[in-house]
Parts: C-alpha cells; structure tokens; sequence
C-alpha cells in the first residue's frame, strides 16, 4: 500500500497525463491548436480580432500574439518559434538576408491592410495644410528635404495663434511610426532633440489634445475628436486629406502596407491553421475588422491576387 | 525513537547542530548578496570595456572626448551634444553623446531634491520635536506608505494630470509657489499673537490639522490671485511673457514637472529616515537647553540638529541615490528629450529612461548596447558611492549617540 501522499501524487500525474493527451487523441481534424504569432504592437488589436472570428469559424483553433513591436518578429521567424510574423514595416535587408541564410528560401510577405500616418495638432490650431518640406523644417535638424531653415515658432508657419514654439510630439525610436515619418517626410534625416517621445501613439494624442502649441504623427486609428488632422499639401498645391479612400489609392502621401510575414517553403502548401487563418484575414469578414479598427482594407484586386498566390481557394479546407 | 530524543545529550548535540546550520545559511545568504552585487559591477565593466579598444569595423569610434564632448555631426552647422543612437545604418550615422543623458539624470534629480528636501526635512522636525504622540502615531505611519506607491503611478498622475493642469494654471502655479510658504509663516505669526484661550484651543501638537482650512484658504486666495496678477504683471499670457522676456521656452514635460513628481517619491524616503535621526536624539539635551532659557526654534537648530545631522545628511544622500535610479518617473512624466541646457522649464531624458526604452531593441554587443551597459555601469556606480557614505556617516551618528548616552 502506498502512503496517501504518494497516491495522491500519483492521482494527480495521472490526471495531467489525461489532460496532456487529451488535445491529440480527441482532435478529430484539422484545423485545431494554437497559432503562435510574434509581432507588430500596432498590430495586436488586429491579430487579437481576427483571433476572435477564426475561433467562432473553428472552434478549437486558438490565435496567440506576442506584440512586443514590429523588430521582433524577424528573430522569431528565423529562429523557428512562429511561422506568422505581423509587422507594421518591410522588413529590412539584413532581416531579410539572415532568414534565407537559415532556410534557404524568402519569407512569404502577405499584405493585410493599410495605414497612414497623420499629423494632429490641437482642435482650435487654425493650421491649414503642411508640405513635406515643412514637415522636415518642423520635425527635424538635418532638413535634407530643402528647407531653409528650421520652424520653431508658430508664426514662421505664417498665422498669428497660437504663439509661441511649437511643441513636439511624437513615438520613441523603437517604434515603426518613428521611422516612417523619418523616412517618408524627413527625407531619412534626423529628428530634432526637442521632439518628445512618448511610449505610445495615444499618449502622443493626448498631449496634443492638451497643448494649443503642439503638433504630433500618429497612425491613423489613433485619431480622436480631441484633436485635428492637418491635411497634406503636394508641390503642386493640392491637399490630401487622410480618409479611407485617399489612402487606399495611395494620394496621401504618408501611408504604409502591415504585411504579415510567412515562413512558407516554396512550392508546398500552407499548414491548415495557418491557412484557415490566412484565408479569414483576406475574406470580407477579416477585412471588415480592418475597418472597424481604424485601418484602411485592401482593394478587391488585391485580395483576390494575394489569395491565388497563397492558393486559398482551390483544394481549400 | 522516542528514548533517544529525550537524552539530554542528544537533545544538546541537535540544537549546536541546527545552530550551526543557521549560522552557515546566514553566512552564506551575505556573501552571496555581496558577491551578486559585485558580480553586476564587474559584468557591467566586462560588458563595457570592449567599447573603447575594439570597436567593429562598421561601429562609429567611441572614446571619452566623443562621449562627453561637442561633435562635428554631418548635417549640423556647428559642433553638438546629442544621443540618437538609432538612426538609419550609414547615413547619418548614429550619434552617440552620454552628456545629454548624464545632464537629464542629475538635473533630475536636483530638481527633485530641491523640491523634497525642505518638505521633508521640515515634516520630520515637526513631527520629531512638535508633533503631538497620538497625531504622530498616525501621520508617520501614513507619511511612510507613501514609498510604497510604485513609481509608474506616480509617473502617470505627473504626465497626464500633473504636467496638463500646471501647462493650463502656470500663473496659479507661480501664485502658490510664493503665496504658501508666505501665508504659513503669516499663520505661525497670527497664532502666536492669539489670546491663551484660542492657543490652547488649537495646540501646536496638532498644528498639522488645524493647518489644513487655513491652507485651503489660501488656496482660494491663490485662485483668486492669479488672474489678477497674470493680467497686471504679465499680459494677461504667463507663457508668452517667459518666451518674449526670459526667453525661456516651456514645454509642457519639463525638469520642474519630473521634480515634483520624483520629490514626491523620494520624500517618504527622506522624511523617515531624518525622523528616526531626529527623535533619536536623546530627549534630555532638548530639554536642557530648553530648562536653559532657549527657544523651541533655538533648541532645535543650535542643539538637536547638529546632533542628528549625520542623520539627515544620509537622509538626503539615499533620496538623492533613489531620484538619480528612478527609471518609471521620469519615463512616464518626461518627453524623454535629450536636450543638454538648464532651462528648467525644458524637456530633459535619463540614462535610467534610456536604458529601459532601448536595450531592448539594441543588438548585443554592438556599441549602442555597451553604451547604455555603460549608463548602467555610471549609475551603478553613483547610488553604490552615495549609499555607501550615506551608510558611513549614519554610523558615525550611532556612535554619537552612545557617547551621548554615556556621558549624560
């Protein structure tokens, strides 16, 4: 006979092996599990709703995010421990390069929606429009896109209110936003010293909200009443105004693609989870949940382009 | 079995033996703390030293004048003083200045000290020498739950309450800045000068309540102030005059918005420690020299602070050791800008906050890491030295006290 302590261990191994083994002996199909995705933060309320939707299509599949930015996601592709990596950028050249050294083939690069960057400025700033050119006067020291020289006051933009220096907004270095600007509206210079960063796009909204004197860039579902969008002016003089519209054509000037990244080996099709997943995100319904969060969706052309190439819809689940 | 436990020589050998396990558990739990904190110095410096003799071959060059110096930067006019260690690869180029980092740290700091340690020092005297036993019982406990108030909460309220309401109400803020101390000094006077009645109806031990509707009064004067003045001194617009006459800008997450906020924290720190330094000064040599004909006030300054001022010294030095390391403050309450001038009234950004924003996106070993491994190993260095005196000379205070005692 065993002491009842050791039976009661025994009882207790006994039922997580039950547990432990439950998942593969019940499981009568694909798709079912977990989908482990590493990734984008400005992305996570988008990965967290797709989850949610492929869970009512397939109960038993799970979706499972770690959102600690858009710089992580390379690392864990190449290393093996996702196969779905959600970026709000392309990846670079060097993260490119190091996952074909492991795997012998590019990552498959998907296009899941877009989103644009927008300036804000406090709701009762009676700021009309902003070139590129004062854009980089505004934000930056180096000026590469041709300013002549900096604008650090309000009246160097040429109105009377508010008066004073323009204060600064804007997302830390790590972030993709940070580098969007600087690249797309900073001709890749340097930010000024002044701009401060804060830890996420809402807390730069916020303060802008606050401060009559200040201007900030956030994406474009980060915009609230509590501040205004300033419509950008192109060389030849005419506004663009950030709406789903403009920015799906690609008028606005500011805009980038979030793109999901798949380890996928060339010539193989999909895993079923990863599949049902993919084939959720480019359907009306997963395109739907872009609207709803403040994105732009994609074009009907390139959804269907996309899904031919992933070959979701022939031999499908 | 039962025998055998009950034989007193047993008994005796079982309780060296477990004294002597406790001893070693003892021992070995406090070399393994001091080995584990020398163990971080010298990782840090292992980490560190690298930077100034192999840099890569496509690493900027690191050394001390580069560090702590202006630099020629492309793309800049003249030499400068900045901390972008992110900039695109190549052009142009990321520029690696500590100065920035190291300034925003100790300005930081100061500006919290200067705020906490008035507040503080006077809360411990009053509650120490003045203070009555029962309202004390009450306060210190409370005044010292403070510390436990983390960080990132106290950062939130400064960035998104703190920081907004002061931007709206500046001539408030500066009306109260000189109007509070002022109206409490009117106060004490208006108090002395009351009939022995009234005195005794409102006792100096319980000043700390009966203070609070006089405060709130000249609150309410303030407001009622500050329009006025703003209007008559200043235009009407604080904020422009400090731009137009000073020429001073403000910025919304400034050095004196991160004081108020890290004061606030570090004061709890302060005021207990001085407490316990004040009140254990032996009761007797107050009373003496008050038997003698002194003041309350001349008691405290000419005997029981000097006798304590050990004490309070190491008070300040470990709140000064908590303001330079605290990290959530100032990366919540600041806009994180690494700007290298003393306007008060500017942005500044710590090498704590530095550290936390981008060691995690910096490759290891590359210089941008060993660089904030090289912020570490400074402010390593900073709190080791201010504890350590601030430990030195509070045991000279304990060994003041014993003569004290003795020769009393």
């Amino acid at each position: 006979m065993l002491p009842p302590l050791r039976r009661g261990l025994l009882a207790w191994l006994l039922i997580l092996a039950v547990f432990a083994a439950l998942p593969a002996v019940a499981a009568p199909r694909p798709p079912v599990g977990t989908l482990d995705t590493v990734g984008s933060d400005t992305m996570a309320g988008l990965m967290l709703r797709w989850g949610e939707s492929l869970g009512r299509r397939y109960p038993g599949l799970r979706v499972q995010l770690q959102a600690s930015g858009s710089a992580s996601a390379p690392p864990a592709l190449t290393a093996g421990t996702t196969l779905v990596g959600p970026m709000s950028r392309p990846m670079s050249e060097a993260e490119r390069s190091a996952f074909v050294t492991r795997f012998g083939y590019p990552p498959q690069e998907v296009v899941v929606a877009r989103d644009a960057l927008v300036l804000v400025v406090h709701r009762h700033n009676p700021l009309t429009s902003l070139s590129r050119r004062q854009i980089d006067a505004i934000f930056s020291e180096s000026r590469r896109c041709g300013g002549e020289r900096g604008i650090h006051r309000w009246q160097a933009l040429g109105q009377e209110r508010p008066s004073g220096r323009i204060a600064l907004h804007g997302r830390n270095a790590v972030s993709g936003t940070h580098g969007l600007l600087r690249r797309e509206a900073l001709c890749a210079g340097s930010f000024r010293p002044e701009v401060n960063e804060h830890l996420g796009a809402a807390a730069v909204v916020a303060a802008v909200a606050d401060d009559p004197q200040a201007i900030g860039y956030a994406g474009l579902n980060h915009r609230t009443p509590s501040v205004r969008v300033v419509p950008l002016r192109d060389p030849e003089g005419r506004l663009h105004t950030p709406d789903p519209r403009t920015v799906r054509r690609g008028d606005y000037p500011l805009t980038r693609e979030l793109r999901l990244y798949i380890n996928r080996p060339p010539g193989e099709s999909l895993p079923p989870a990863e599949r049902a997943f993919l084939d959720l995100v480019l359907s009306a319904e997963g395109q739907a949940v872009v609207e709803e969060l403040g994105f732009v969706s994609l074009p009907a052309s390139t959804l269907a382009r996309q899904r031919r190439i992933l070959e979701l819809d022939d031999g499908g689940a | 079995m039962p025998e055998a436990s009950s034989s007193p020589l047993l008994r005796r050998r079982l309780r060296h033996g477990r004294d002597r396990l406790a001893t070693a558990l003892i021992t070995a739990g406090g070399i393994g703390v001091i080995a584990a904190v020398m163990a971080i110095g010298v990782f840090l410096a292992v980490e560190v030293l690298p930077l100034f003799w192999s840099a890569g071959a496509d690493e900027p060059a690191v050394d001390i004048a580069s560090l702590w110096g202006p630099q020629d930067y492309p793309g800049l006019a003249e030499p400068a003083y900045r901390w972008q260690p992110t900039l695109p690869e190549g052009d142009p180029g990321p520029r690696f200045n500590l100065a920035p980092l190291a300034w925003g740290t100790l300005e930081a700091a100061a500006w919290s000290l200067v705020i906490a340690v008035p507040l503080a020092l006077g809360a411990a005297a009053h509650s120490a020498l003045f203070m009555s036993r029962r309202l004390r019982g009450y306060l210190k406990p409370a005044l010292e739950l403070m510390e436990a108030l983390p960080g990132v909460v106290v950062g939130f309220l400064a960035g998104l309450v703190l920081a907004p309401w002061l931007e709206r109400h500046l001539g408030l803020g500066l009306t109260l800045l000189w109007l509070m101390p002022l109206g409490v000094v009117l106060g004490g006077a208006l108090w002395s000068r009351l009939p022995g009645t009234a005195r005794r109806r409102l006792p100096m031990g319980w000043a700390a309540l009966w203070l609070v509707p006089w405060l709130i009064l000249l609150w309410a004067l303030a407001g009622w102030l500050a329009p006025l003045l703003e209007a008559w001194w200043f235009g009407g617009d604080l904020r422009g005059w400090v731009t137009a006459t000073l020429g001073l800008d403000y910025a919304s997450r400034n050095a004196i918005i991160i004081g108020m906020a890290m004061g606030f924290a570090v004061m709890p720190t302060i005021y207990a420690l001085a407490e316990d330094a004040l009140s254990g000064v032996p009761g007797r040599l107050a009373e003496g020299a008050l038997a003698l004909g002194a003041t309350r006030w001349q008691a405290l300054w000419r005997v029981v602070l000097p006798a304590a001022a050990p004490g309070v010294f190491s008070a300040v030095m470990i709140g000064a050791g908590r303001a330079v390391g605290e990290t959530m403050i100032v990366l919540i309450a600041s806009g994180n800008t690494a700007l290298f001038n003393a306007n008060p009234l500017d942005g500044l950004r710590s090498m704590a906050a530095s550290i936390a924003i981008e060691l995690p996106e910096a490759a290891p070993g590359g210089s941008h890491y060993r660089l904030l491994l090289l912020a570490a190993l400074l402010l390593f260095l900073f709190t080791f030295l201010v504890n350590t005196l601030a430990e030195v000379v509070r045991a000279r205070l304990r060994r003041r006290y014993r003569r004290l005692g003795d020769s009393a």
